[in-house]
């Protein structure tokens, strides 16, 4: 059975290298390696899964590129005009916490974890490609002034990014999405792209 | 404690309401052999009329209660879901009974009161079908302690005066509650002469609603608030697809979530009864349902049903000649308007307490008689073993001319032998609703020389409106061949144009449509509005003059033209973009009541923005000119949430969204920041006020859009393509 | 579980099986304070709109397990007939209500508004009164925001302590 499972998959390998090298370059999502530059590393294996999560609806709603948070994974514009205000927590009276709390209600389908806000504008990351959200990500002039250990730290220990991982019921009772990577592979993922110096494939 | 003294021995002879011109009902069964054209005329004439009061008590002792303290009670067979009914009646009812309008407290009679209104609250109609027999009413009552004060004073009633509750004699004075504690028997006098317009006291004052203070500091008056000792919670779990059948249900791991009482199969639904609502919630979500969807609709589906062409053709109106299809002259425009839910604030529900041989239901309803028969028959009583309590409405808007589920929390105290309160949840209230059907229109003009219109026709498909509603007689469709629910401002009010038709297009769809506030008007109005606001400019003709060409002094002509003329003046209208904005006209009638918008309108990064409104309406006598401004503002916020935002839809088989937000509703940012309200009393009675200033809205704004942006928008929800 | 709070300048403690029970229902059914309404459960109409330790809070999604120790304050706590708050002066002089139903959850909402912005502009009401009314009630809403915010500024200039 095996030798013949592999009798397929090969062929279907190249079919589907065929199709990659078909598509289109320079889609946001592409990070194939142009020619010339070294090989894919253990680096970009990691900075792929960490990138995967980071531009999922799941995070990238909470850090629009506008002052508008996003909704569903269509990622609409957050309903009743919702927008940043002065803190990115809302405005003064009716603010993020008038409706979410530090944890999912299952009740009423609505989303909850400490701090629940939007990120700093600096920290858009809506419409950019991974690349670009990676080098918002490490800027120190956009993210806060945060090193390594602050970044990492916010990656993998805030619960609110941890809140990807447990997103609850929407409105209507059904499980919200979550980002294509298992909690626990993410954090392995963002420490060890870090560890390998957070290189952002060209 | 109240004093019912004024129920004590009195005659049983009831005395006259004014049967007036006998309700659309009566009018129908006359209409029965005669063919079309007399039809039409029966439905113009049904159109325009004000059905009077037809309900039981009639009798003043059942209608007022004198209290200890000298307050008056009224029974009011009309409730109160915002329209203000209740400081008018008391407004109406205290000129004649000479108290103070705060010196009454009105109440929504219970149907154990004797006051039982047999059609419903709606139509805009509370006021004016209440206000020639509560005048009448008050009138008597007010005899009666006078006859009865002359006895107890030993002076001639003749000579005796009355005012603010008292009655006065040369030498002494009662009070309304001392003569009714020491009255033993009434007698009930024939109706009195009814006062003067001159001598209204608060009839045509701005008086302050009579509701204000409870709805301002939260007082427990909503149907929804409404409690009994040992009262349970219920939850019922609706099919989510239109059309979906229960085939199975398993109910044992929803059966020991905690605080679950019972849980009982009712008609294609199931019913979870539980200590808390929370409870009944979550354990509703334990309920393994399957159910049988034979057909998952879409949106495409209802709208290849509903097209003018298909289904049952009436010819509502007709004057000279049908336009050909080969007339090259002929402008031809089409037009829809989508599903719309009522999205009232309360959710549906009733708290029911079914004990041996007896009932009781209380709810928000605007169909206190025929809720109580429904639930007599369903529970296999007499309506008289039935006591249907209403209260005050968390919103109307026709979604409560059908307030069925009462059935079903009474089947669920009768399964648990026990109060229950059965709330609907919002999903259930957006994919349950008796929805506003979606229309499809096509209009037709024609441009004579003279530069006028020579032709006008307004062709009309619909869902049911009307029909199917048990507030309508049921034989009314067959016997007028028409839905006149849909039909409403279906007409063309322009009679000077010499060739007319209105066809409506009926056709019942897979969900259930009814009453929406207007029904017809709006979508109706839209189309025909927008299509003589276009014709106008291609006439090259200001849109007022045109308009005012092609009516005449008959009928309601003249008051239609008043208000249009009055309209464009107090809004300084003008063709010309000016800042950015740009000015839109429609009018329409509605009930008798004619109305014209002027709305002022800008298009910012492709959205719509209303600023300004100047509404003309004719309301004949305004009762309380505060309350029918509020009515005209309301009528423009709703009927503006319903042209620009609102639509359901159909999804894989599901009325879709289930939630607000996603389903669209104008909100404070929406609301324009300038709201004139002008009133013409073209009659010497009050008019419906509730719906007609819904009618011009939607088209007012469309036409601004168009002489703005030179877009003519055809499809509600008013969206820039 | 036991929780404990204050609710309109009360101590209250209520005993709930399940923490996470919305706080509207303790509220409504177990404290029966009907002023505070069920309009959607899912925190989108406003209509359960509280004041927490003086924020504005959509209690319909607010587990009532997340009160402990909170200051809360409904409708029914905000002012009396004999003494109303301005918003609810505001509302009266201006005859707001028509159905009513929503306009608790919009005094509350608005008497948050206030105590954070004693001047809201109109934009600042557009920003933050976001509730639902189906009767339509938005225009003389907001008119009475800005008499209720004119009412407030009177009350601060006679007893500067009221603030």
């Amino acid at each position: 059975m095996a030798q013949l499972k592999l009798k397929y998959i090969f062929p279907a390998l190249l079919l589907i290298g065929g199709l990659l090298l078909a598509a289109p370059p320079a889609s946001p999502l592409d990070t194939s390696a142009p020619d010339g530059l070294p090989p894919p590393t253990a680096g970009n294996d990691s900075y792929d899964k960490v990138m995967s999560v980071l531009t999922h609806p799941r995070c990238i709603n909470c850090h629009p590129s506008d002052h508008l948070p996003k909704q569903g994974l269509e990622g609409r514009p957050h309903h009743f005009g919702v927008a940043r205000g002065a803190a990115g927590h809302g405005f003064e009276a009716t603010n993020c916490n008038t409706c979410h709390q530090n944890e999912n209600n299952d009740y009423s389908g609505v989303p909850g974890a400490p701090h629940w806000g939007l990120a700093p504008a600096s920290m858009g990351w809506q419409g950019l490609s991974r690349a670009e959200v990676a080098e918002a990500l490490l800027d120190r002039s956009r993210n806060g002034n945060r090193g390594y250990e602050a970044l990492i730290h916010h990656l993998t220990e805030d619960p609110l990014v941890l809140w990807a991982w447990s997103p609850g019921v929407d409105a209507a009772g059904q499980p919200r999405e979550k980002p294509p990577v298992a909690k626990e592979a993410y954090i392995k993922a963002v420490k060890d792209w870090f560890a390998a110096g957070a290189p952002i494939p060209r | 404690m109240a004093q019912d003294k004024p129920r004590k021995k009195v005659s049983r002879r009831k005395f006259l309401v004014r049967a007036g011109l006998g309700t659309v009902g009566v009018m129908a069964i006359g209409t029965y052999v005669f063919r079309n054209p007399i039809r039409r005329e029966v439905l113009e004439m049904a159109e325009t009329l004000v059905p009077p009061y037809s309900g039981s008590g009639t009798s003043a002792n059942l209608w007022f209660e004198v209290l200890e303290d000298n307050r008056v009670r009224l029974h009011s067979p009309k409730v109160e879901m915002g329209q203000g009914a209740f400081t008018g009646l008391a407004q109406i009812a205290a000129d004649e009974l000479d108290v103070a309008p705060g010196q009454i407290e009105v109440v929504a009679a219970a149907t154990d009161s004797g006051v039982v209104d047999a059609m419903s609250t709606g139509g805009s109609l509370s006021i004016a079908s209440l206000w020639q027999p509560l005048r009448e009413m008050a009138a008597t009552m007010r005899e009666m302690l006078k006859n009865e004060a002359a006895k107890q004073l030993g002076a001639d009633a003749g000579s005796l005066s009355t005012r603010e509750g008292i009655v006065f004699s040369g030498e002494g004075s009662l009070t309304y509650a001392e003569i009714a504690a020491a009255a033993t028997e009434w007698e009930l006098p024939e109706v009195p002469e009814l006062r003067a317009a001159a001598q209204y006291q608060y009839v045509g004052k701005p008086v302050q609603r009579v509701d204000l203070a409870p709805k301002v500091f939260g007082s427990p008056i909503f149907g929804l608030d409404a409690e009994l000792p040992g009262m349970l919670h219920a939850s019922i779990i609706r099919p989510e697809a239109v059309g979906a059948q229960l085939k199975s249900l398993d109910s044992k791991a929803a059966a020991d979530m905690p605080g679950v009482v019972k849980i009982v199969e009712l008609e294609n639904a199931v019913g979870v009864v539980a200590e808390s609502y929370p409870q009944a919630l979550a354990a509703c979500r334990k309920v393994k349902v399957e159910w049988d969807v034979p057909k998952r609709w879409a949106e495409e589906d209802i709208r290849s049903l509903l097209q003018v062409g298909k289904g049952d053709k009436m010819v509502t109106q007709k004057a000279g000649k049908a336009v050909s299809e080969e007339d090259g002259a002929v402008v031809s425009l089409s037009f829809t308007s989508p599903i719309g839910a009522h999205a009232q604030l309360e959710p549906n529900g009733a708290l029911a307490h079914v004990e041996e041989g007896k009932a009781t239901v209380v709810l928000s309803t605007q169909v206190v008689g025929i809720t109580r028969n429904q639930v007599a028959e369903a529970l296999g009583m007499k309506p008289e073993q039935v006591n249907v309590v209403p209260t005050y409405l968390g919103g109307g808007f026709g979604r409560r001319l059908n307030t069925a589920h009462a059935i079903e929390a009474a089947l669920l105290s009768r399964a648990v032998g026990k109060p229950v309160k059965y709330m609907f949840t919002r999903q259930e209230e957006f994919q349950h609703d008796t929805f506003r059907p979606p229309t499809h229109h096509i209009v037709k003009a024609r441009l004579g020389e003279d530069g006028l219109l020579d032709a006008l026709e307004h062709h009309y498909a619909s869902g049911d409106v009307a029909i199917g509603s048990l507030i309508m007689p049921s034989a009314l469709h067959q016997v007028l061949g028409t839905d006149i629910g849909a039909m409403r401002g279906g007409n063309i009010m322009y009679d000077n144009i010499p060739n007319r038709r209105a066809v409506q297009w009926h056709t019942s769809l897979p969900f259930a449509t009814s009453w929406w506030r207007s029904l017809g008007l709006l979508a109706n109005t839209f189309a025909i509005e927008s299509m003589v606001d276009e014709m106008a400019m291609r006439s090259g003709q200001h849109p007022a003059d045109f308009r005012l060409a092609h009516i005449s002094e008959e009928g309601a002509g003249a008051r239609i033209k008043a208000v249009i003329r009055e309209a464009v003046e107090k809004a300084g209208y003008s063709d010309e973009v000016q800042n950015g904005r740009a000015m839109g006209l429609a009018a329409s009638i509605d009930t008798n009541s004619p109305c014209a918008h002027v709305v002022e309108v800008s298009v910012e990064a492709g959205e719509i923005k209303v600023h300004k409104v100047t509404c003309v309406l004719d309301c004949g006598l305004a009762v309380n000119p505060d309350q029918v401004r509020a009515q005209c503002e309301g009528s423009i916020l709703m009927g503006m949430s319903a042209a620009m935002h609102e639509k359901m839809t159909l999804h894989k088989g599901e009325l879709q969204p289930t939630i607000y937000g996603p389903y669209q509703m104008a909100l404070m940012r929406h609301a324009p920041k300038e709201i004139n309200v002008y009133l013409l009393q073209g009659a010497e009675v009050p008019l419906p006020v509730g719906e007609p200033p819904l009618g011009p809205i939607a088209a007012a704004i469309g036409n601004a859009v168009r002489r703005l942006t030179g877009q003519r928008l055809t499809d509600l929800p008013l969206r820039m393509g | 579980m036991k929780i404990a709070f204050t609710i309109n300048g009360r101590a209250q403690s209520v005993e709930i099986e399940d923490g996470n029970t919305p706080l509207l229902w303790v509220i409504r059914d177990q404290l029966n304070l009907k002023g505070t309404k069920f309009g959607c459960g899912k925190a989108a109409c406003g209509a359960c709109t509280i004041l927490v330790d003086g924020e504005a809070v959509r209690c319909c999604s607010y587990a009532a397990k997340l009160a402990e120790g909170k200051q809360i304050t409904t409708i029914e706590g905000l002012g009396t007939r004999a003494q109303p708050h301005p918003v609810q002066q505001a509302w009266i002089e201006e005859v707001v209500p028509q159905c009513g139903y929503c306009q608790p959850g919009f005094i509350m909402a608005t008497a948050a508004l206030l105590e954070k912005n004693p001047a809201p502009t109109d934009e600042d009401i557009d920003n933050n009164i976001v509730n639902v009314c189906r009767c339509g009630t938005y225009y003389r809403m907001r008119k009475a925001i800005h008499r209720a915010a004119a009412l407030q500024a009177q009350q601060v200039a006679v007893n500067p302590k009221n603030q």
